[in-house]
């Protein structure tokens, strides 16, 4: 009897254990989490409110977002971990490391049917990486900036190459240069390139319009983050910047203008890839087709200052539209060099940037 | 051991195999390869880095203990009842991230910095000078992270060396400078070796600093292998790069520890 007793006691305190528990029990199983990773700074912030907390709400799942990494650095976690780097989305690789992951295997394909608004990107996106590598969901440039303040306005990467030909030797000191690991500066020679008549085949101009340059350099950066200091204490007043962080810090009191110099710009896709290793890819998918859905899209070109990767979100502020792009027109001028190419001769740019530089 | 042998050897036979590896547009083949080594040894701009990486050790190594041998000296002597308080402040440095202390250089020794202003002010320049991105700045940037492992090997050797020697060799009529020459500075060598080292092998390994204050223009071996393994992904030069470094570092450090042998014999 006692014996009895004592187990409907047990099976009652049990029961209610249970009850008390259930809930958590099942939000647990039930709440699938995602990690994505991105980047710091003011990228962070932005991509939490746009982005992440929103799909969160709407999927009911837990995103930890990992913000620490380049590019280049996220991809060797990638390659490191044999495509199980610990992150479900890759979110923000640009053009040569996705060509390498490609190459390597070590990024999913990707089609209409676990991404279905791949459909509605830019036609250009399948010409900068190969089709279904990934998905681009930012496009921006790389921009000319400068101190309004101390300079008048430049018309011509001439006046960033060549400083002191505009600027006299006041400039001296307040020029930026960037290590060729950051694909930034990798633009910037080409256009220095170009304007020998020289391009990615030929870069011996740029060489010799750094070597001129480098007495009036008073800052040299690897990443582009690492500027904004240089720019808000009035040590670097020109400089190659995304049009993105252009934008952004423009906006938010910063004493430059941004300008797309007469030579044009070259553009870039920001791009989010799953890691053939990826934990949780069907979310993973899920969430490169909410980074494509049309009003995040926007939301985030604006949040961002930059462009969006498809071609139907026609419905931008048309000041805002006149800095982007966003027409066939605004896409035809933009220039997009070969990322394979860039990938397989970045070692050697860099080795005499840095025979240059040091 | 068998930690050792799963975390310092394993790694470093990757490390080593990857090294003999062929690299074709970022890409590592199966063929093999001494041509990272010749890439390396070929290039100045790689020979300079392995050059200024052993002049930064050998002057952060110098510097500490010129330094710190003075301050540990005090430290072990003093007979003050704030004894304690002094030996904490001289290892307070140790609770800052050696990135903070090493922006505060920054802040310093930049071009628009903190010693500019001073200088002009005075009027010992008339127009700014570029004091970094500098071997120099590494220097003393590293040197000052490093002062206090210096400050507590000596302070362990002098600790250890009895005070009657001293007594003894100044009875005997040794004047304070000599007893010192002869007596406690040779007993507290172990020390000063084990201190130097000790800032050495951190020195030549640290990125940091060298980051920050030598940029990218201004490349030591660790910012070189940075560069290769996550910017420019060419594993099998990175790989090279990095047993250059760990073979030369040891073949020092056996060195430095026979050199320091054969002085405790003598």
């Amino acid at each position: 009897m006692k014996e009895k007793s004592q187990t409907r006691r047990e099976l009652l305190k049990r029961g209610a254990a249970l009850a008390v528990a259930a809930p958590y029990v099942i939000t647990a199983r039930s709440q699938e989490t995602l990690i994505v990773n991105t980047q710091g700074g003011e990228y962070q912030e932005l991509v939490e409110r746009v982005v992440i907390r929103p799909f969160e709400k709407k999927f009911g799942v837990k995103v930890i977002h990992d913000a620490t990494g380049t590019a280049s650095q996220d991809y060797a976690k990638i390659r490191a971990a044999r495509g199980a780097p610990g992150f479900d989305v890759a979110g923000l690789l640009t053009p040569p490391e996705v060509i390498l992951g490609v190459k390597e295997g070590l990024l999913e394909k990707l089609t209409e049917r676990e991404v279905p608004n791949l459909k509605y990107l830019w036609d250009k996106a399948w010409q900068v990486i190969p089709g279904g590598s990934g998905a681009p969901h930012t496009l921006q440039y790389a921009a000319l900036v400068y101190n309004k303040e101390k300079l008048d306005r430049p018309r011509s990467w001439a006046d960033y190459w060549e400083p002191q030909k505009r600027y006299g030797d006041k400039i001296k000191g307040h020029v930026i240069n960037y290590n060729p690991a950051n694909l930034l500066s990798v633009y910037a020679l080409i256009h220095g390139a170009q304007l020998g008549g020289g391009g990615v085949d030929n870069m011996d101009p740029a060489w010799a319009r750094l070597k001129s340059q480098k007495p009036y350099v008073g800052v040299v950066v690897t990443g582009s983050a690492e500027a904004v200091p240089h720019f808000e204490n009035g040590q670097v007043w020109i400089s190659p910047y995304w049009s993105g962080r252009s934008g952004y810090y423009i906006d938010r009191g910063l004493p430059f203008e941004m300008l797309i110099p007469q030579e044009g710009v070259i553009g870039l896709f920001d791009v989010a890839c799953v890691p053939v290793g990826a934990k949780n890819k069907k979310l993973a998918y899920e969430f490169l087709n909410w980074r494509l859905d049309k009003d995040i899209q926007r939301q985030w070109a604006l949040a961002y200052f930059t462009s969006p990767t498809r071609s139907d979100v026609a419905d931008l502020p048309a000041k805002f539209a006149a800095t982007q792009i966003v027409t066939k027109e605004q896409m035809a001028k933009t220039q997009f060099p070969d990322s394979d190419v860039i990938g397989a001769r970045r070692k050697d740019w860099t080795l005499k940037w840095q025979e240059i530089m040091a | 051991m068998a930690l050792l042998l799963v975390f310092f050897v394993v790694p470093n036979a990757l490390l080593l195999s990857t090294s003999f590896l062929k690299s074709e547009a970022q890409q590592l083949t199966g063929e093999l390869t001494l041509e990272n080594y010749g890439f390396l040894f070929g290039k100045s701009i790689y020979q300079q880095a392995f050059l200024r990486t052993f002049v930064v050790g050998v002057c952060v190594g110098m510097l500490t203990v010129v330094l710190g041998y003075p301050l540990a000296y005090f430290l072990v002597r003093t007979k003050s009842r704030w004894k304690g308080v002094l030996i904490a402040l001289s290892l307070a440095p140790l609770l800052a991230s050696v990135v903070v202390r090493t922006y505060g250089w920054y802040i310093i020794l930049n071009r628009f910095g903190v010693a500019n202003d001073l200088f002009l002010t005075l009027g010992i320049i008339n127009e700014r000078i570029a004091f970094m991105p500098s071997t120099g700045a590494i220097i003393i940037g590293l040197a000052h992270a490093l002062l206090p492992y210096t400050v507590l090997t000596i302070m362990g050797s002098l600790n250890g060396i009895n005070p009657n020697l001293e007594q003894a060799a100044m009875s005997l009529g040794a004047s304070r400078t000599r007893t010192f020459f002869h007596v406690v500075l040779p007993l507290s060598l172990p020390g000063i070796a084990g201190g130097f080292i000790l800032a050495f092998s951190i020195a030549i390994s640290a990125y940091a600093t060298p980051a920050i204050l030598g940029g990218p223009a201004t490349q030591v071996m660790a910012t070189a292998i940075y560069g290769f393994m996550t910017q420019l992904l060419d594993w099998s030069i990175g790989a090279a790069l990095a047993v250059v470094l760990i073979v030369s570092s040891l073949l020092l450090l056996y060195a430095a520890s026979r050199i320091g042998a054969k002085q405790a014999a003598i």
